[in-house]
């Protein structure tokens, strides 16, 4: 390899750094699952259940919620391929096309460069052979939910478990990916399977966890997540330097535009929604789980606002990406450039089909029974009549109702609410 | 104590509102921890019922009363009541407006979804004098 890549291969896991907290509760406040707790006005922990959407990340004005990096090499005499996930065309201006992205990431030494839109749009051919062969059966499981953004996979399994039945059955693209890439190129090279090693080329932190734990599969295919941040400046700098002239971009504006909202849907023959933001997709999970929205087929949600082009390791301004991949997506069209019975053929071979069924995720509260948990609510309830439910967060939990909980729980106590005047 | 009751106001043509009372609903649910396909029953017949008192209804309340053998909702408001109560059942007789309609609403689905999705439905109406509706689910295990 030339310029080496390998101190770029890292495990982003999302961390607080005490020494850069001031014990302010932001973090605390915009966490989905309500994992963080600032006790004593000391410092953010991550206590409960982390679906790692990084929005504590994004809003941490100190900079000490952070994704970790630990690095892990590519060692000698491996094949290392990496996948260029779509906001990453998005991130160099107009000027720079697709496929100078993909030369500049080959010019850094990788042995194999590969163009994950080209199967995004072999999945969208996919998706809809699924819906099409299964329409009789998906009658209460409609809408159906994208299993693409693992930030929403986890946040159904955490809170709204009922929903996990309306994830598709299949394999997100970057799987597929790496997969068939370790399939292929050992085989083409003469490599064992797992001296091939799949990278990614990441937007967001959540791509990590769905690798060391996948929710759609037994065991994740990909080696390992580079943020895009973090690839950025050696890659600009590998791309200024291309003198190669070989095609590497095979897809069309269809599978380009799956770095923004609406993307994947565009690509549909299907009666769709798409939806980003994390509180408007929790807001369209309850109102999915109330019953609602039936006569749609198919949920496209991305936890990022205006979509993976929007995650918390991009560089450019996602309104500027978003301009820079409507330019491509004119530029290159919007018909899919995949052969429907090609993908037809693979579809038949199960090649799409995921291993595990997702299950739910769970922490509180404790396994208890019907009546102990109406026992343990009723207190929680006595308690909230004592609180102010001014939801300051001064007492180191996220809400007042929350607050109430831990002190059930007992892992807080009631002289922590800054409001209560010590009658009981 | 073994019970846990909550009460939620709902307001009649509040559409900004809608919906806010069966979330909290579901949220009390998630809270005790019951099964998931419970909850999604509850919270369906929570919605239909409150958007029938956003729509047709006066000044309502969703009263949520859990036990370990059942969860009971009580549903009552003092709008103009219903007129027939059998047809009401039937899926797709609707009494609403063309204005309902053009929002999504009113396809004569709400009555018939809260008796499929509980184990038992009560209703109480009289001309003039409001509905109440007792929806009971069973708790398993």
């Amino acid at each position: 390899m030339a310029e080496s890549p390998q101190n770029a291969e890292s495990v982003h896991y999302v961390e607080i750094d005490e020494a850069l907290c001031n014990g302010c509760v932001l973090c605390m406040k915009v966490c989905p699952t309500k994992a963080i707790r600032v006790k004593n006005h000391q410092v953010a922990r991550i206590e409960g259940v982390c679906i790692n959407c990084g929005e504590c990340v994004r809003v941490c004005p100190n900079g000490a919620a952070k994704a970790v990096v630990t690095e892990s090499e590519i060692k000698e005499g491996q094949y290392s391929v990496v996948n260029a996930s779509t906001p990453l065309y998005a991130q160099f201006g107009e000027e720079v096309m697709p496929n100078d992205v993909l030369l500049g990431l080959k010019r850094m030494g990788f042995d194999y460069v590969h163009d994950q839109s080209y199967t995004n749009e072999i999945f969208s051919v996919a998706l809809e052979l699924y819906f099409i062969g299964n329409l009789k059966k998906l009658d209460a499981r409609l809408p159906l939910i994208s299993p693409v953004c693992p930030v929403v996979t986890r946040l159904i399994a955490y809170r709204f478990p009922s929903l996990l039945k309306h994830i598709p059955p299949l394999v997100p693209p970057r799987e597929i990916v790496a997969r068939e890439a370790k399939k292929r190129l050992s085989a083409k090279h003469g490599f064992k399977q797992e001296e091939v090693k799949v990278l990614h080329i990441t937007p967001c932190p959540a791509k990590m966890i769905s690798i060391k734990e996948p929710m759609l599969s037994g065991s994740s295919y990909l080696d390992g997540a580079i943020g895009i941040n973090n690839i950025y400046d050696c890659l600009k700098d590998s791309i200024q330097k291309v003198d190669e002239d070989i095609v590497l971009h095979h897809s069309g504006g269809v599978g380009l535009g799956w770095a923004m909202c609406g993307g994947e849907t565009a690509g549909l023959d299907m009666n769709c929604l798409a939806i980003s933001g994390l509180q408007e997709t929790i807001c369209y999970l309850e109102k999915m789980e109330m019953g609602l929205l039936k006569d749609i087929d198919y949920v496209e949600f991305r936890v990022c606002l205006e979509g993976c082009i929007g995650g918390p390791f991009t560089v450019v301004d996602k309104y500027q990406a978003k301009q820079h991949l409507q330019k491509f997506i004119r530029m290159f069209g919007v018909e899919k450039r995949v052969k429907r019975q090609y993908v037809q053929k693979l579809y038949e071979k199960g090649w799409f089909f995921i291993e595990k069924k997702p299950i739910p995720l769970k922490d509180k509260p404790p396994q208890l029974s019907v009546s102990e948990s109406i026992k343990r609510q009723n207190r929680v309830e006595e308690i909230v009549k004592l609180l102010p439910m001014s939801e300051c967060g001064a007492c180191g939990s996220p809400d007042c109702r929350t607050f109430a909980e831990d002190v059930v729980d007992g892992e807080a106590s009631l002289e922590s609410c800054i409001y209560w005047d010590g009658k009981k | 104590m073994s019970n846990l009751t909550k009460s939620f106001n709902v307001k009649p043509r509040d559409f900004v509102g809608a919906g806010e009372a069966s979330i909290k609903v579901q949220e009390v649910l998630k809270a005790v921890g019951f099964e998931e396909d419970l909850i999604r029953r509850t919270s369906v017949c929570a919605y239909e019922a409150e958007m029938n008192i956003v729509m047709y209804g006066g000044d309502g309340n969703i009263s949520l009363n859990i036990d370990p053998e059942k969860i009971t909702l009580n549903i009552t408001d003092d709008g103009p009541g219903i007129e027939n109560i059998e047809m009401s059942l039937v899926e797709g007789y609707t009494t609403s407006s063309a204005k309902y309609q053009e929002m999504g609403f009113g396809a004569g689905m709400g009555l018939p979804n809260i008796k499929n999705n509980s184990d038992s439905l009560e209703i109480n109406s009289q001309k003039d004098k409001g509905t109440h509706l007792k929806i009971r689910f069973k708790v398993k295990g």
